[in-house]
């Protein structure tokens, strides 16, 4: 058996390389001011304390406002779905999942592309309605468009990790809750409700996490000066080249998300019922992304 | 099972190594939607080269790019980033007995203050900023105001700005009877605070080349663009016109360049020459729209039968002596920069 | 059940309209990369020009044979590296265990964007030319991780004496894996390969901070061409959600074909 531990090592060695050093990279550079193309040891906190510009930390509060906003659209609306997907035949439900899951495997950027066309003020919506005979709305580069963009692109994530705890769930459970004389709503809401929240929990990771960090979606939806935290990473990145604040900028991002996840760890008193939650069966890990 | 991994691996590695290794190669960085893609092709044909063509959308960002690494034969930058590159030795002095044609540009364009030897550019499109306007829905007299109508409530969300650092800040110092190239730290902050009132009481959309279409669908009434792009879209959409403030504007040059570290020289003094060919500059005069820095293609299509007859976004004025060439200063860049990322996070 | 439908039509209507609004765009997207004319809004005929022009065009086919190849390779490397380590995981003690999983889960908890800089950084910190190199490997240390993780459940359901009684009479410790516990978490690779593949195919934050010398893949040639209007953006798009689509319903369905036929038999 011990023979088999040496396996680890390989991956020991690259981890280090491509996980811990660009990590600690980007602390480096976090701390530290760039001097004409050299980089100078000069340890500061100036980066950071250049972040805490009111401008600054209401693109943060955005940020969190609209993620908290997307995140707690895709639960009240994903719930219902979720919970009546899980209610039909087997076979159904492996209908319907199979649909559900179908755009989410489509490219992130084209699906939010896809809306540009119909949100735009000359766009397919906008046609739609003067064929009918209304007023044109301008949708483009709002709020609306954004959250509009990060629910068709993240709710998915929260009906599956609804469905997945509900489907799992132990219907004797419920049986015996009939049993013993509670009505539809009370069992829901005793029973049902208690036991999937480790599959919203879930969720919520798998929405907000992203939510709170892309760029593309209010890129493409918002306009060029809709800026939440992710832009403004990637602007100091790409256009700007302070890779110095664009650093800080992340940590702090960073911290505030892992903050977050605590609190809503928190939330699920058993911890060891929401890692199930993440890693379930084949599906439930890779939904971690974009 | 383990002979097909190593042959997928092995199929893998040659497919990606092999189509680079047979010719020569050459790195063109340039704007978006700048060129006519059929003469990349016809230079490949011509000198069995590959020409791998990237895109940028400011010059701020092909600048960084440059700082990250990256490598390039043969950028088109603007005036002001040229004396930059110039002033931080990025690039390197051309070989104009490589360059017959030239002879051929334009002279009022040789010579100016980014690179007044004429030793390391060579234009390629030049122009002004200025106004596309909807003639159906904007009146001549809000235009009198000059770039103050940018603060006209009536067209409070009509409004598209072009997300560029330096032509923010020029409309900004221009309306307020500053210099665009002013170093007064007073100024530089007036403007920013032009800007930043600007942003939060118009609810401007900031765009770059997504404006062209954009405007030709008619989603908004105004947009600051670069007479290029207005020229485009007005052969495209009748209702649109052009407009320059009289209290000035630029005049832009983007031209050629080759870099410090280039790989190949040679073929990059044999790209910029092409450029500059009479057919290939009227090629992309004509698919582009931005006025051509070759006088004989300039004066053909401005000219009687010519494209861009009658046209005048493609005739930078060069009369008004508000207009100003963008210079490069190394102590406002940073301000500018650090104003500019305040002003788009509002 | 998990419990009695409210109203009969309220599933119907909720989920009903739930897949229509994640199906209207791309329906929307298939029918206008069609479109006779260059319009996203106005039908102008039918006419399949934009998928000859996705063909004709050398950036796109570029675009999709660097996504296709990064996919495939990143997808063989992680899935092997991935393999082994989580086996080698599941024998090593708890501490290792807990730490590696620690330092290997961080590109997953993390946002995309700060590994996309990280990664960004270490290759600038080392002088590293970005390109298709730097894709891979940046392609491969995302994935990685996820096939850990996907494999590391099914090895703990593992009966561990097997392996020891198959070395216990005779095998190399190499053919103890090979022979033995491969074939036990087949499944849990294939997943992983899957979901490896997936994510490398669809990326576009992490690739667009580390490419460099022209390399594209599909995603990043999406976000470069999304600012004119170009249909041939969606016929790209069409194509791939034909392909998708054919996929995942061959792979659903396949199963339930050989339970049928298993049945059938029995």
């Amino acid at each position: 058996m011990k023979a088999f531990r040496s396996l680890v090592k390989p991956y020991l060695f690259w981890m280090a390389v491509f996980i811990v050093i660009p990590m600690l990279l980007i602390v480096l550079y976090a701390f530290t001011q760039q001097g004409n193309d050299v980089m100078t040891f000069t340890f500061t906190i100036d980066n950071f304390v250049k972040f805490f510009d009111p401008i600054f930390l209401k693109v943060l509060g955005k940020s969190l406002q609209i993620a908290f906003v997307t995140t707690l659209v895709s639960i009240i609306l994903g719930y219902p779905v979720a919970y009546f997907v899980a209610n039909t035949k087997e076979k159904t439900q492996t209908l319907l999942i199979l649909l559900i899951t179908i755009p989410m495997w489509i490219n992130m950027l084209v699906r939010t592309y896809s809306w540009i066309s119909i949100l735009s003020d000359n766009g397919f919506l906008n046609a739609i309605l003067k064929a009918m005979g209304l007023s044109p709305v301008s949708l483009m580069y709002t709020d609306f468009a954004v959250s509009l963009g990060m629910v068709y692109n993240f709710m998915p994530f929260m009906i599956l990790s609804i469905y997945t705890v509900l489907a799992k769930m132990d219907k004797a459970l419920i049986a015996a809750s009939y049993d013993l004389g509670a009505n539809r709503l009370q069992t829901f809401l005793r029973i049902v409700l208690p036991l999937s929240v480790p599959g919203i929990i879930a969720g919520i990771t798998l929405v907000f996490l992203p939510a709170v960090s892309t760029f593309v979606i209010p890129k493409f939806l918002g306009g060029g000066n809709y800026m939440l935290i992710g832009n403004l990473i990637e602007n100091q990145f790409i256009t700007v080249g302070e890779w110095n604040f664009g650093s800080a900028i992340s940590l702090i991002m960073a911290m505030v998300i892992m903050g977050s996840m605590l609190l809503t760890r928190r939330l699920d008193r058993n911890v060891e019922e929401s890692d199930k939650g993440v890693n379930n069966g084949n599906g439930g890990v890779m939904y971690g992304r974009h | 099972m383990k002979k097909l991994l190593v042959l997928l691996m092995v199929l893998g590695l040659v497919l990606t190594g092999c189509s680079e290794s047979e010719k020569e190669t050459l790195k063109v960085y340039n704007w978006g939607e700048y060129i006519d893609e059929t003469v990349i092709t016809e230079f490949e044909e011509m000198y069995d080269v590959r020409v791998i063509y990237d895109l940028f959308e400011s010059n701020e960002m092909m600048y960084t790019n440059l700082l990250g690494g990256e490598s390039y034969d043969v950028i088109i930058p603007s005036d002001y980033m040229i004396e930059r590159l110039i002033a931080e030795d990025r690039i390197q002095k051309l070989d104009f007995n490589k360059l017959p044609n030239y002879a051929g540009v334009m002279d009022n364009l040789k010579g100016l203050a980014f690179d007044p030897n004429e030793e390391y550019s060579a234009p390629y499109f030049w122009g002004n900023i200025g106004l596309v306007y909807n003639t159906e829905t904007v009146s001549e007299e809000d235009l009198a105001a000059g770039w103050a109508i940018l603060k006209n409530p009536t067209y409070k969300g009509r409004i598209y700005f072009y997300d560029s650092e330096r032509d923010a800040f020029m409309v900004a110092l221009k309306t307020l009877g500053f210099s665009a190239n002013t170093t007064v730290a007073s100024e530089l902050e007036a403007a920013y605070n032009w800007l930043l009132d600007f942003d939060a009481t118009m609810e401007p959309v900031y765009v770059t080349d997504d404006v062209i279409d954009n405007m030709i669908g008619g989603s908004k009434d105004i947009a600051v663009m670069y007479s290029g792009d207005a020229t485009y879209v007005i052969s495209e959409n009748e209702s649109l016109a052009y407009f320059v403030p009289e209290e000035g504007s630029n005049l832009w040059v983007d031209a050629m360049v080759i870099a410090k570290d280039a790989q190949n020289v040679d073929l990059a003094h044999k790209f910029i020459d092409f450029m500059l060919s009479k057919d290939v500059a009227y090629l992309n005069t004509a698919y582009v729209g931005y006025t051509s820095t070759v006088q004989e293609v300039f004066d053909e299509v401005t000219g009687a039968g010519g494209d861009y007859e009658g046209y005048d976004s493609y005739i930078p004025r060069t009369d008004n002596p508000l207009d100003e060439v963008f210079r490069y200063n190394e102590n406002t860049k940073k301000i500018l920069s650090d104003y500019w990322t305040l002003v788009k996070a509002q | 059940m998990v419990g009695t439908k409210p109203a009969k039509w309220l599933p119907f209507f909720l989920i009903g309209s739930t897949l229509l609004f994640f199906y209207l765009p791309i329906l929307i997207m298939i029918v206008f990369s069609f479109n006779g004319s260059r319009s996203l809004t106005n039908w102008a005929g039918f006419s399949t020009q934009w998928y000859t022009q996705l063909f004709n065009s050398r950036d796109m086919m570029a675009a999709v044979m660097t996504t296709v190849s990064i996919a495939l390779i990143s997808t063989l490397v992680s899935t092997f590296v991935g393999t082994i380590t989580a086996i080698g995981l599941s024998k090593s003690n708890k501490v290792i265990k807990e730490t590696v999983l620690m330092i290997s889960n961080l590109p997953i908890l993390n946002p995309e964007i700060v590994t996309a800089i990280g990664l960004m950084l270490l290759f600038s910190a080392f002088a590293i030319r970005r390109g298709f190199a730097t894709m891979l490997l940046a392609h491969i240390a995302f994935s990685i991780p996820y096939v850990i993780l996907t494999i590391l459940p099914k090895l703990r359901t593992l009966d561990p004496n097997i392996a020891e009684a198959a070395m216990d009479l005779g095998a190399t410790p190499w053919q103890a894996l090979v022979k033995v516990i491969v074939p036990q978490i087949t499944p849990g690779i294939v997943a992983g390969a899957l979901i490896a593949f997936t994510m490398s195919f669809d990326d576009f934050v992490i690739s667009y901070f580390v490419t460099g010398n022209g390399v594209k893949n599909i995603s990043i040639l999406v976000y470069t061409m999304s600012k004119r209007i170009n249909p041939t953006i969606n016929a790209l798009s069409t194509i791939l959600v034909v392909i998708i689509t054919i996929a995942l319903v061959l792979v659903n369905v396949l199963p339930m074909l050989r339970k049928k036929e298993r049945i059938a038999i029995e």
